[in-house]
């Protein structure tokens, strides 16, 4: 058994095998794990919100041991993690982090945000560093899911071996 | 120990990776799964398998213990100086499964098996996992008496 303590070690193995496999490899993962989380968020995000967004992070917030705030506005939900463990579990990993695991965070939440008439604006802020914004809004006409990515640098163009 | 997580356990993990090794296995294969659980016995625990090839099996003891105490298995773990034999007589991470309501893949204990070889891999002790019902099972690690370093 992988303990569920190191399951996003072995996720990190997952993208770099990934990563270099033709097409959209990556993102069609992502939304399979999307489709998955549909079982624990999709009816609470749909009947509830914002508000069941708040109670399903403040849940992730305890479980997965974040560091992170959470701040319910009428109009949005902002969620700032400033420690997060699946990145510093990976960073502090033996066989080294997949060049793009930040990027598996908006590539399962957001199908499953528009699924529910919810857009978001995700700032992943750094690749190295635990930390990220994510705010929450209701969709609205000409305002779309956006991602503020950092571009990997070019020593890491190609994927990780 | 090179990891030793404490505080909150988010067991759902078990869920996603049960997705994951389904969704890997319809997409590219068995064999590719089995070579990325291979490649986190030998790479996430590089140092569990250094003590392995340097003969000592002390960190794989300890990690076996930490972890299945941690999620609460019902287990026993033999210690001897050649063999160590884990017996599980349920698995939390099948046990967590059923109460998401999630059956298990065919493929889930692939990720005990083909662990335990990558632990294993060029290190003189082998490895076998006998599976003897649903979410029960019995973990052996054996030094190989010819491959002594």
């Amino acid at each position: 058994m992988i303990p569920s303590d190191h399951f996003v070690r072995f996720y990190n193995e997952v993208f770099k095998f990934l990563d270099g496999r033709p097409g959209d490899a990556l993102g069609d993962y992502y939304r399979e794990i999307s489709r998955h989380q549909e079982r624990h968020v999709l009816q609470l995000f749909r009947e509830k919100g914002l508000q069941g967004m708040y109670e399903y992070w403040e849940h992730i917030r305890i479980e997965e041991n974040c560091g992170m705030t959470l701040d319910l506005r009428a109009d949005c939900l902002v969620l700032t993690m400033h420690a997060c463990p699946s990145l510093a579990k990976v960073t502090d990993n033996d066989a080294g982090p997949c060049r793009k695991y930040c990027d598996h965070c908006p590539g399962w939440v957001i199908p499953l945000l528009e699924k529910t008439g919810f857009t978001c604006e995700y700032n992943l802020v750094d690749r190295a560093l635990p930390q990220c914004q994510l705010t929450i809004f209701p969709a609205a006409a000409g305002r779309p899911s956006r991602v503020f990515l950092q571009p990997l640098p070019p020593n890491e163009e190609k994927p990780t071996p | 120990m090179r990891y030793r997580e404490t505080g909150e356990l988010h067991k759902d993990f078990h869920g996603a990776l049960n997705t994951t090794v389904d969704y890997v296995v319809k997409t590219y294969g068995r064999e590719a799964l089995r070579e990325i659980f291979r490649r986190v016995g030998r790479d996430v625990y590089r140092s569990i398998h250094a003590g392995l090839q340097a003969g000592d099996p002390a960190e794989l003891v300890e990690h076996l213990r930490y972890f299945y105490t941690r999620e609460q298995a019902d287990f026993t773990l033999t210690v001897g100086p050649d063999a160590i034999v884990l017996d599980v007589f349920e698995c939390p991470a099948v046990a967590h499964l059923r109460r998401l309501g999630i059956t298990p893949s065919p493929c889930f204990c692939d990720q005990t098996v083909e662990v335990n070889a990558g632990l294993c891999e060029d290190t003189p002790w082998t490895t076998t996992t006998e599976r003897l019902g649903p979410g029960r099972c019995r973990q052996c690690f054996t030094r190989g008496k010819d491959r002594q370093p």
